[in-house]
């Protein structure tokens, strides 16, 4: 509804005016993001000083590699922009009985408590993902087919729908239980497998892991699809891949949806 | 003089201890849920490396890479996260700096409590308490992957590597403590530290096995990047310990490192001295 | 839905209806001491709280009404179930025709919330982008909205605060900013939730003054929980008071004096600090305070005595009080509290 639309714009308004009030503080933390990034990616062109490829016969040879920590830092950087610095606000507003007053209000409450925030200084991970994605394909030297990239912001969008998804069910734990462990250390153990090529999980403990983080848990669908269209070559079976993506995205969020509400009706709230 | 002043013995100052270890011990049991689930968590993402390394050794033809082998590669992430838990200081420096900025570094300008012995002795206690709570939670890990392990090293090396842990958890401290009393002179601590956290992380060996810099030119003619990070404190807070256990320092060399290691230690704890000397000094010109 | 018929309101369809209405809570029972928290790593004691207990209440349109009652008494919980906040373990209630925990929107446009000292304006923005986004959520006519606005505003006097982001302002002012928000979208019914608490006698007053008038004015129902009898005394005819989940007492506040109390306070003043003997020898509680005495009557015997006290030497004035509100209530909470600690003894 458009009216949904405007009350985001004017929250994601006020969150932009105040960081551009604190522009140092901004700085900063764009800064901080990208550092841990860069460190990162200087270990993975450490590795690839090693071998010439991830997995053998995986097709994940160095610049392919990159166009998926590409995609990664681009889903990533939206996920954190967005929705994740309302969720770790939750246990706050859990506590000082924000929670309360946003039940009070005729607006759907998990578009409320999912998206009132929104931190910019994430989405510098995201531009360099952009960069590093341009760079990488630049490099390859088979160029994806038009159909690649078509898909690919339609997949990029799957994969953030999945991650929000996850984000959301955190948030009702959040709820259901008051206080808990940080939210985003829960992410970051969650998220950590989706960090590289699926192909990496194989053998007798890699297979089944594979299959629960693919069906299951789909994380590994959300990086790994979107980054294959675009940097392995585009053969029928992409399809599969694509068609997994979408239904994992519809999943995510009509199974958070069910869980938040239901979370919701047995909110407790904090004492008198 | 009261009653109630009483001097600090080493009776009290042990009393004390004793209490705060209590506390701490209570505190880390209140999180219940988080406990040891909490502990085995923090095991996760070295399931993800293990996998990334098994893959980068299945697409090479090499046996090993910088003198590790696969099974290497993965007992050594497993000591880092021991040797990790030796050395890291969460808080100290960022606590420091706040007691700083909020005054509340005043009362040990007053009482005859030494600052720095007092955050030393509070630190061995958190030590204590999480060793005590981990022990389980690692000893379960390690023992699931004992055939990664090569076998137990002779009692030198375990006396090495004992040695270094050691004079690891005192390198972080001292480390951390001198970043901290940076808040004499600066307001905003978090972004010195914050660089101090980025070099680690990529030097310390929590990332890859420093070995791996061999390979990285410097501008010298035979040094490499590896080279140049031995004569640094840094890979001494994770890299060093589990690289003794490992067997891939030995002899000589090991002597060697340990001589720098101890060599920080002392450089850091004398840096640490100075800074509170002049740090208090400066504050207490500035009427606190 | 206009009601012609002003007199007959409360006589119509109640606006809240609550009937055998119950919140149980599950309460884990925190350990002490350090054999006690390992202990509790693998069993955990716990026990039921009865926070609100099977309470029946009607309240009509245009009502104001106080729940009055100490700290833990439920009367938060009670206002809790009656917003949607959270869903009872028995009974039923209704809010305007709907029931509250289902929130649905039609409802939730209806009515409004108001929490003392737990801020629902957003705390980034400035009041007035507050102001705005609630006419979007709660789609408010723009025209209409503008002249609530700076209707609410300029009775509050707050039309300078509303551009500063609400966390530089003071409690007081915060107050009244969120009072300004409940109201932009014209309630019929507002719940307050301890709205003076935290706030200086100045504060307070203002508070009052506007509750009464815009109450007056646009016929709400206005249903108040509150500790402090003065809320009470400045704003309601009706009180009903609640201690520990239930209702003790609804009814009109110069009936809980009839109610609860068996003597008057009779105050006399002497030329000078009469003799103890000649004022005790009535038999009646009294409080010597240099040329005052203060005396406690049982009512149904004042008349008998008064006529006799008065004859005593030196008299210069007298005067005849019912028992203060405050006292009252107090001595209520303190007897209900004796009797749960002796049912909590003999458990």
């Amino acid at each position: 509804m458009g009216r949904y639309l405007a009350i985001f714009l004017t929250f994601a308004r006020a969150c932009l005016v105040r960081d551009m009030t604190f522009r140092a503080n901004f700085i900063l933390e764009c800064l901080t993001s990208l550092g841990w990034m860069s460190m990162n990616l200087a270990f993975y062109l450490l590795v690839f000083t090693y071998t010439s490829e991830i997995g053998k016969g995986t097709g994940w040879s160095k610049e392919p590699f990159f166009a998926f920590v590409a995609t990664g830092l681009i889903i990533n950087s939206v996920v954190q922009a967005f929705f994740m610095p309302s969720a770790e606000e939750l246990t706050e507003m859990v506590r000082t009985g924000g929670l309360d007053a946003v039940l009070v209000q005729p607006l759907d409450a998990q578009f409320l408590l999912s998206m009132h925030r929104v931190d910019f200084s994430s989405l510098a991970n995201g531009a360099v993902g952009v960069g590093l994605l341009a760079w990488a394909l630049g490099r390859m030297d088979h160029a994806p087919p038009p159909i690649a990239w078509l898909l690919y912001p339609l997949l990029v969008l799957c994969g953030v729908a999945i991650l929000y998804g996850l984000v959301i069910m955190l948030a009702a734990a959040t709820i259901l239980m008051g206080r808990n462990q940080s939210l985003y250390d829960f992410w970051f153990y969650l998220t950590n497998f989706s960090r590289y090529p699926a192909e990496i999980y194989a053998g007798p403990w890699g297979g089944p892991l594979r299959m629960i983080c693919t069906f299951v848990i789909p994380i590994l669908l959300v990086v790994n699809v979107p980054a294959r269209v675009i940097a392995q070559p585009f053969t029928g079976e992409s399809w599969i891949g694509v068609v997994a993506a979408v239904v994992g995205a519809i999943a995510s969020l009509v199974v958070s949806r069910i869980v938040f509400q239901r979370a919701l009706s047995r909110y407790r709230s904090a004492s008198s | 003089m009261s009653d109630a002043v009483r001097p600090a013995g080493p009776l009290q100052g042990l009393r004390t201890w004793w209490t705060m270890l209590k506390i701490c011990l209570e505190e880390r049991l209140v999180y219940r849920g988080d406990f040891a689930l909490g502990t085995l968590m923090r095991f996760l993402p070295i399931v993800t490396q293990v996998f990334l390394w098994t893959a980068v050794f299945g697409a090479t033809s090499r046996g090993d890479i910088a003198g590790y082998s696969r099974n290497d590669i993965v007992a050594y992430y497993l000591l880092t996260m021991l040797t990790r838990a030796f050395s890291s200081m969460p808080g100290l420096a960022g606590g420091i700096a706040r007691s700083v900025r909020d005054g509340s570094v005043k009362k040990f300008l007053i009482q005859p409590v030494d600052y720095v012995s007092f955050l030393l002795a509070a630190r061995v206690a958190h030590k204590l308490v999480y060793y005590a709570v981990a022990t389980i939670p690692f000893a379960l890990v390690f023992f699931l992957c004992r055939s990664y392990f090569p076998p137990i090293p002779d009692a030198t090396t375990i006396a090495a590597f004992l040695l270094s842990l050691a004079l690891s958890f005192l390198l972080g401290f001292f480390m951390e403590a001198t970043l901290g009393m940076l808040g004499f002179w600066f307001m905003e601590v978090s972004s010195i530290v914050f660089g101090y956290m980025l070099v680690q992380y990529l030097l310390s060996g929590h990332m890859f096995p420093i070995d791996l810099l061999r390979t990285v030119p410097t501008g010298l003619s035979g040094v490499s990047l590896a080279d140049v990070v031995h004569w640094l404190p840094f890979e001494y807070t994770a890299y060093f310990s589990s690289a003794i256990w490992l067997g891939k320092v030995q002899g000589a060399a090991l002597v060697n490192a340990l001589l720098i290691e101890a060599g920080w230690v002392v450089v850091m704890a004398v840096a640490c001295r100075v800074a509170w000397w002049r740090g208090t000094r400066r504050y207490s010109a500035f009427g606190g | 839905m206009h009601n012609s018929d002003p007199a007959g309101a409360s006589r119509a369809e109640p606006v809240i209806r609550v009937a055998g209405l119950a919140k149980e809570y599950r309460v884990y029972d925190k350990p002490e001491g350090l054999a006690a928290s390992i202990r509790a790593l693998f069993r955990r004691t716990s026990r039921v709280v009865e926070a609100v207990k099977g309470v029946d209440l009607e309240v009509g349109r245009g009502e104001f009404v106080a729940l009055l009652g100490p700290n833990g008494a439920g009367k938060t919980t009670l206002l809790k179930l009656l917003s949607g906040i959270i869903t009872p373990s028995r009974g039923t209630a209704t809010v305007l025709g709907h029931v509250p925990w289902e929130r649905a929107d039609d409802f939730r446009r209806r009515f409004a919330l108001v929490m003392g000292q737990r801020n629902q304006l957003w705390w980034d923005l400035p009041a007035a982008e507050s102001f705005r986004l609630h006419q979007e959520i709660y789609r408010i006519d723009p025209a209409r909205f503008e002249k609530t606005r700076d209707e609410l505003v300029d009775l509050l006097g707050v039309r300078k605060l509303i551009l500063q982001p609400v966390r530089e302002l003071s409690l007081g002012e915060r107050m009244k900013l969120e009072l300004v928000a409940a109201l932009l979208h014209e309630p019929e019914v507002l719940f307050l939730d301890e709205p003076t608490i935290g706030l200086d006698v100045v504060a307070q007053h203002t508070i009052h003054e506007f509750l009464r008038d815009v109450q007056r004015r646009r016929r709400m129902t206005v249903v108040l929980t509150t500790h402090y009898m003065k809320d009470v005394a400045a704003l309601c005819e009706r009180v009903v008071v609640i201690t520990r989940g239930d209702i003790l007492y609804d009814g009109s506040l110069a009936e809980i004096v009839d109610r609860f109390t068996t003597h008057k306070i009779v105050t006399l003043d002497f030329d000078e600090a009469p003799d103890r003997g000649l004022i005790e020898r009535f038999g009646f509680p009294c409080e010597f305070r240099g040329p005052q005495v203060v005396l406690r009557i049982d009512r149904t015997r004042i008349a008998d005595v008064l006529p006799g006290i008065l004859g005593a030497a030196g008299v210069r004035d007298v005067s005849v009080e019912d028992v203060p509100l405050e006292e009252i209530v107090a001595e209520l909470f303190r007897a209900d509290s004796r009797a749960a600690a002796v049912a909590e003894a003999a458990r």
